[in-house]
């Protein structure tokens, strides 16, 4: 243990360095993938054979092992920042999506009724009814991928995206151990900081519902 | 203020709602009634633009609704369903001030109101800071039904509003609304299958089949002249007896107490005992009536036991004929404060009695059904 914190005092330049890149690379990732994403999913409810077919197809992406992607992005996008971003990106996309689609889904056809029937037009439904009503389910689709694609921002350092993945990386390759938990550790505590403050937001956003949100 | 004018609405080959012309007056309270399937909610959601028709126009408040936005008209209408649709995510403050929201009130105005609407349904203050989901379904219907009157609108559409609701709750929620119709004046138009519900809420009942008006009147007038053998089925055990069905025949009692007039005293007042009534109807040996006698009058007569009841001096009364009409009847029992009259045919031969208790059953009959 103690030989862990003598590396990260040693290193401690480096492994803040290795924060902000893994921020860098979670967070553009994650906010290009909402941007994306629920717009999407808001989309995909609009048209029921459109949504099984997109949420098919990149239920099919998730599964390739994300090694194989940073892979074949390295092929088509070279190596750096750019590469491992992207497809930290295209893996945000379906949790986000798939809870935009379920969450505005689920919303209760009543509420819709009523709000057709007192005079709202479709983007002031979405606006007052859908969307605060699906919040509760967004949010929780953000904070799988969150999880995700912080874990996995540490195999961007494969393809040179930079970030903890690097300090983990070459401590595999020099067998030193401690410089692999200078790595693995921020990115853990990262990840279940994130996960931490987005359950609030969960949290916060149903509270009108009797039940206790599941964590 | 609202009028059909040859409404037609098909699905492809099934028609809805068949050339329908309808006619709703300003400040009534209009209930569509029928059986499920005769096009009663596709008529009320055809008023606010949920349906459009495939044929005819619809005027609402003079204009044609084909050359508004349904938008903007939607907002001018209150809208009430069955499934009351709150918004959980909103507290009843923010459910009640949607409509204000949209039109763009703003907070003074909106906070007004809301206020002015809590205490119209006499529902404490507090309830405004909570979630639907805190309320009972009657408040939360409550509050459905303040949400459609928020902006003021002339016209109120109401789907089986209290159909989901207990009893007890739906009864005071149909007092509410008669209440609040009273005060507020609005044109409210009210689809139930409850007859019971319209009976008490209309001023004009509009009853549906097929998708078309059978026949369109207040309650009583429907009650007391159905159209024809659907809508007297339709009404069923609501079905007041007509004119002619009302007559004496219809509320006397086969159960007259009677005596010849040659009974000995002793006998008269025993059968009196028995039967527990203070007098007797006293017929000739041929059942035709001759007059009543009285306990009391057998008392101060001062006649002996075996005495006959001819003997004490039948008290003449006029009685009744079967055919007479109930009502005449009726008043003139309340009139000559009579507890029985008796009922004979047009050879004077006794048939039964009109009772005040014979009455009541039979009112009672009419109101609530005849289970045999």
């Amino acid at each position: 243990m103690s030989g862990f914190f003598a590396e990260l005092s040693r290193n401690s330049h480096a492994v803040l360095v290795a924060v902000g890149q893994h921020i860098a690379l979670s967070v553009v990732a994650i906010l290009s993938g909402i941007l994306v994403a629920v717009p999407m999913g808001v989309l995909l409810t609009y048209h029921t054979r459109a949504a099984k077919i997109v949420l098919g197809i990149f239920s099919v992406v998730n599964t390739i092992p994300s090694i194989v992607l940073l892979g074949v992005a390295m092929i088509f996008l070279g190596i750096g920042y750019i590469p491992a971003t992207t497809v930290l990106f295209v893996y945000s996309l379906l949790p986000i999506m798939r809870g935009t689609y379920t969450g505005i889904k689920e919303v209760s056809p009543n509420a819709l009724k009523a709000a057709r029937g007192m005079g709202m037009s479709r983007l002031q439904m979405l606006r007052l009814v859908q969307l605060p009503l699906a919040m509760p389910s967004i949010i929780t689709g953000i904070r799988l991928s969150s999880i995700y694609i912080i874990s996995w921002a540490t195999l961007a350092a494969f393809i040179g995206g930079g970030g903890l993945g690097d300090l983990i990386w070459m401590g595999l390759q020099t067998y030193n151990f401690n410089m692999v938990l200078c790595g693995a550790v921020p990115a853990t505590i990262l990840s279940l900081l994130v996960s931490f403050l987005l359950n609030r937001l969960i949290k916060r956003t149903s509270r009108h519902r009797r039940e206790e949100v599941a964590a | 203020m609202v009028h059909f004018v040859n409404v037609t609405m098909a699905y492809g080959a099934h028609t809805v709602i068949d050339n329908l012309n309808l006619h709703v007056e300003e400040g009534q309270l209009v209930v569509l009634i029928g059986p499920s399937g005769c096009g009663k909610t596709t008529t009320l959601q055809l008023i606010n633009r949920l349906i459009k028709p495939t044929h005819g126009d619809i005027m609402v408040n003079g204009e044609n609704i084909k050359s508004v936005d349904p938008v903007e008209l939607r907002r001018k209408i209150g809208y009430v369903i069955q499934e009351i649709g709150l918004f959980p995510h909103m507290t009843i403050k923010q459910n009640i001030e949607i409509v204000p929201r949209l039109l763009g009130w703003d907070e003074e105005k909106k906070a007004a109101r809301t206020l002015e609407l809590i205490q119209l349904v006499n529902l404490d203050e507090k309830y405004l800071k909570r979630y639907p989901s805190e309320l009972s379904g009657g408040q939360q219907q409550r509050i459905g039904l303040l949400r459609a009157l928020a902006v003021e609108p002339p016209i109120i559409l109401m789907d089986e509003p209290f159909g989901a609701l207990d009893p007890i709750t739906r009864e005071s929620l149909q007092d509410e609304i008669v209440s609040l119709q009273k005060r507020l004046k609005k044109t409210i138009v009210f689809v139930t299958h409850d007859m019971d519900e319209a009976i008490k809420i209309a001023d004009r009942i509009i009853l549906m089949k097929d998708g078309k008006v059978v026949q369109a009147a207040s309650p009583k007038e429907l009650l007391s002249n159905p159209a024809n053998e659907f809508v007297e089925q339709f009404i069923g055990r609501h079905r007041l007896y007509s004119g002619k069905a009302d007559t004496v025949a219809d509320v006397m009692s086969a159960d007259i107490i009677c005596a010849e007039k040659t009974l000995s005293l002793i006998e008269a007042v025993a059968l009196m005992r028995h039967k527990r009534v203070p007098g007797l109807f006293v017929v000739d040996d041929e059942n035709k009536l001759l007059g009543k006698v009285s306990i009391e009058q057998i008392r101060t007569s001062g006649l002996s036991e075996r005495d006959v009841l001819s003997a004490v001096g039948i008290e003449q009364i006029r009685p009744v004929l079967e055919t007479q009409s109930a009502k005449e009847v009726f008043d003139r029992m309340e009139a000559e404060r009579l507890d029985a009259l008796p009922v004979v045919d047009e050879t004077n031969s006794v048939k039964g009695v009109v009772t005040r208790s014979s009455m009541v059953r039979s009112l009672a009959d009419v109101v609530w059904g005849n289970p045999s």
